[in-house]
C-alpha cells in the first residue's frame, strides 16, 4: 500500500513529502523523495537486524528476557541509583522525551539530550544575545543570499539546499538557484563548499576572529592586519562578503557545529548573532542552526517549557538547575558524577569522547534503541524501540523550531508497547511502584 | 605529526548509521578513515595505516589514511563516528559540548589493527569484557 506525505524522522529537516510503499507480505519497502539517510532509516521497518526482543546482561552474558523482566530490571537500576542520568535522545517524539524528563524529576536525577552535544553552545549563544530568526519557509521565499557557516549541508541535511536553502523557487526568488548567492565558510572543501559561489576556507578554530573582523568592517572600520594570518582569509574577501550581504534583500545564515563546536564555542555564536543584529541596520538578515538530529530542537523546546532550561537539567535538589559544564552529559560522565544511565533513541556511546564513554560502559546502563550499536553492546538492559513517524504518532520540532505532528503508516511490531512514550510510561509506573513500596 | 582534527558527517556515514549498519565492514571502511592532504601523507612516509592519538597521548585509534584535496596541511578529518570520538578532546569549556572540531591530535604511522565499532566498545571501553 502507498502512503503519502510521511514525515522523515532522520534529521532536523523533517521532510514531510516522503512517499512509502510498504509490502508487508514480502517484507519490502519502497521509499520516494527521501535522501540516502532517510531511505536507510525507512528500511529499518523491514530490516533483519532490528532489535525485537528485550535483553539483559547477567554475569557478563546477554540473554533474551520478557518485556516485564526487562522493565523490572531497568526500574531496579534506576531506583537503586543515587544519581541516575537520563539521556533522552532526539530520534523519538517530544511525548516520549516528556515522560523521560518526568522520571528524571521524580527520581531526582539528571537529564540531557543530543541537544547538548549538538547545538548546545548555539543555544547558550542565543541566551547571551538573542536571535534574529525566521522559519525555513521565510528563507525559502525571501532569501537571495544563503550563508552556510561551519556546516556541510549537503551531507548532514541533504535536502536542505533543495527544500529551503538554495534551489527551491520562492515567492521572491522565482528563478531558484539563479536568484540566490551562496557562500560557505568551512576549513574543508566539502561538497557544499564546491557548490557555493564563494567559499571562505578559514583556518580551523578561527571563526571568532573572522566574525569579529567582519563585524569591524560592517561598522566601517579596518580590522587589524593580523586577522589575515589568523583566519587565512584576505581582508579584501571579508569586505567583499560583507558588501554582498549588505546589497542583498534578505540574507539567511545557517550555522553548524563548525561554529559552535570549535574553539570559542558559544562565544562564536554570540558574536555571529550580534553581527546579524547589526546587519539588520542594512538589510534583512536572519540566522538559524542546521540541526542534524531529528527532534533535537524538540528537547530544547520541551525542557525550556517544562523546567525553564534548554538542556543539562539537574533535579538532585528537588528543583531544576542548569549549569553547562557541570550538569551536562559529557561532563557528568567524564567526572564520574552519575551512577546509572538510561539512554533512549541515541547511540550515546558512539558520540562522546573516550573518557566519558569508558565510564558510561562501567555503570549500569539501560538502552532503548532499534538496532545494534555501541550503546546496546555496553548496555545491561536493552529495550527495543518503536520507530517514530513510521510505527507511532507524535511531535517533532523542525530545525527552525516549528512543531511537526507526524502520523504512522504501520503499527508497532510489539504487542507489549505502542510507542517509546508507552514504554517509558510502563517504566515510570514500575519505578513509582518500587520507590513507593 | 601534529594536526587539528575535524570531525563531521559524510553522506555514507549517515546512510550507514541511520540504517542500523554500524557493525558492518562498510561502516568501518567509511568511518575508520583519516582524511589528509598529500603533503602530510608523504611526510608520514605514505603508511598503510595511521594512529590518531589524543593530545595527552592517553588514547589512540588506528585508521586508514585517505589522501584528498579537501584538506589543508596540518588538518585531518575523520567522519563523525566512534573512531573519531576516541581522540576528540573531552573538555567542553563549560558548554557541555566537546571539541568535535579543531581538537589537537598526533598522527603517526602504525601497524595496529583497525578495530570494528563493536571491537572499539568491547576492547577500549569495556576493558575486553
Amino acid at each position: 500500500m502507498v502512503y503519502k506525505n510521511i514525515i522523515c524522522p532522520v534529521c532536523g529537516g523533517s521532510c514531510d513529502d516522503v512517499q512509502v510503499n510498504l509490502d508487508k507480505e514480502n517484507g519490502t519497502i519502497d521509499v520516494q523523495n527521501a535522501c540516502k539517510m532517510g531511505n536507510a532509516k525507512f528500511q529499518e521497518v523491514v530490516s533483519h537486524h532490528r532489535l525485537l526482543k528485550p535483553t539483559i546482561r547477567e554475569n557478563g552474558k546477554v540473554k533474551d528476557v520478557s518485556w516485564d523482566e526487562a522493565l523490572e530490571m531497568a526500574a531496579d537500576i534506576l531506583v537503586n541509583a543515587k544519581k541516575p542520568f537520563f539521556f533522552l535522545g532526539s530520534e523519538t517524539s517530544c511525548e516520549a522525551q516528556e515522560v523521560g524528563l518526568h522520571i528524571a524529576e521524580y527520581l531526582g536525577g539528571m537529564a540531557d539530550s543530543n541537544a547538548t552535544i549538538c547545538h548546545g553552545p548555539t543555544v547558550m549563544g542565543i541566551q547571551e544575545s538573542g536571535m534574529v530568526g525566521a522559519t525555513a519557509g521565510q528563507a525559502k521565499n525571501r532569501a537571495d543570499m544563503i550563508v552556510y557557516w561551519g556546516v556541510n549541508a549537503l551531507e548532514s541535511m541533504p535536502r536542505h539546499m533543495s527544500r529551503y536553502g538554495v534551489f527551491p523557487r520562492g515567492y521572491w526568488t522565482k528563478r531558484g538557484r539563479f536568484d540566490r548567492t551562496m557562500v560557505t565558510v568551512d576549513p574543508r572543501v566539502t561538497p557544499t563548499a564546491a557548490a557555493a559561489d564563494l567559499h571562505l576556507q578559514l583556518n580551523p578554530n578561527s571563526d571568532y576572529e573572522l566574525l569579529s573582523a567582519m563585524f569591524t568592517i560592517l561598522n566601517g572600520k579596518e580590522p587589524h592586519p593580523s586577522v589575515e594570518e589568523i583566519t587565512g582569509i584576505p581582508i579584501s574577501v571579508m569586505k567583499q562578503t560583507v558588501e554582498m550581504m549588505k546589497e542583498s534583500n534578505f540574507v539567511a545564515i545557517y550555522v553548524g557545529l563548525g561554529v559552535s563546536s570549535s574553539y570559542g564555542k558559544h562565544r562564536n555564536i554570540e558574536i555571529a548573532l550580534n553581527f546579524v543584529k547589526e546587519m539588520n541596520n542594512y538589510t534583512k538578515c536572519n540566522i538559524g542552526a542546521l540541526r542534524g538530529h531529528c527532534n533535537v530542537a524538540g528537547f530544547n523546546q520541551l525542557a525550556s517549557y517544562l523546567y525553564g532550561y534548554p538542556f543539562g537539567l539537574d533535579f538532585t535538589k528537588g528543583y531544576p538547575r542548569y549549569n553547562p559544564g557541570e550538569t551536562t552529559c559529557v561532563d557528568l560522565l567524564r567526572e564520574k558524577d552519575v551512577d546509572a544511565a538510561f539512554v533512549m533513541s541515541a547511540d550515546l556511546m558512539d558520540h562522546i569522547p573516550a573518557d566519558s564513554a569508558q565510564y558510561l560502559a562501567d555503570i549500569p546502563m539501560i538502552c532503548l534503541d532499534i538496532a545494534p550499536c555501541p550503546s546496546t553492546t555496553a548496555a545491561d538492559v536493552v529495550l527495543p524501540g518503536v520507530i517514530d513517524a513510521m510505527e507511532c504518532d507524535g511531535t517533532f520540532y523542525r530545525l527552525d523550531n516549528v512543531p511537526v505532528y507526524f502520523e504512522p503508516f504501520t503499527d508497532s511490531p510489539f504487542s507489549e508497547t505502542k510507542s517509546n512514550e508507552d514504554t517509558l510510561k510502563q517504566l515510570f509506573a514500575k519505578v513509582k511502584a518500587k520507590k513507593e513500596a | 605529526m601534529e594536526a587539528l582534527l575535524n570531525t563531521g558527517s559524510t553522506i555514507d556515514e549517515g546512510r550507514l548509521a541511520k540504517g542500523g549498519s554500524k557493525y558492518t565492514d562498510d561502516y568501518t571502511k567509511e568511518c575508520a578513515v583519516c582524511w589528509m592532504c598529500a603533503e602530510d601523507f608523504t611526510s608520514l612516509g605514505c603508511p598503510e595505516k595511521v594512529a590518531v592519538i589524543s593530545r595527552d597521548r592517553k588514547y589512540s585509534v588506528a585508521v586508514t589514511p585517505k589522501v584528498t584535496e579537501a584538506m589543508r596541511t596540518g588538518q585531518v578529518f575523520i567522519p563523525r563516528s566512534i573512531w573519531a570520538n576516541v581522540v576528540v578532546e573531552p573538555d567542553t569549556f563549560s558548554t557541555g559540548s566537546p571539541r568535535y572540531k579543531g581538537s589537537p591530535v598526533f598522527v603517526e604511522p602504525t601497524d595496529d589493527e583497525i578495530l570494528s565499532a563493536e571491537e572499539v566498545v568491547m576492547k577500549m571501553y569495556m576493558g575486553g569484557k
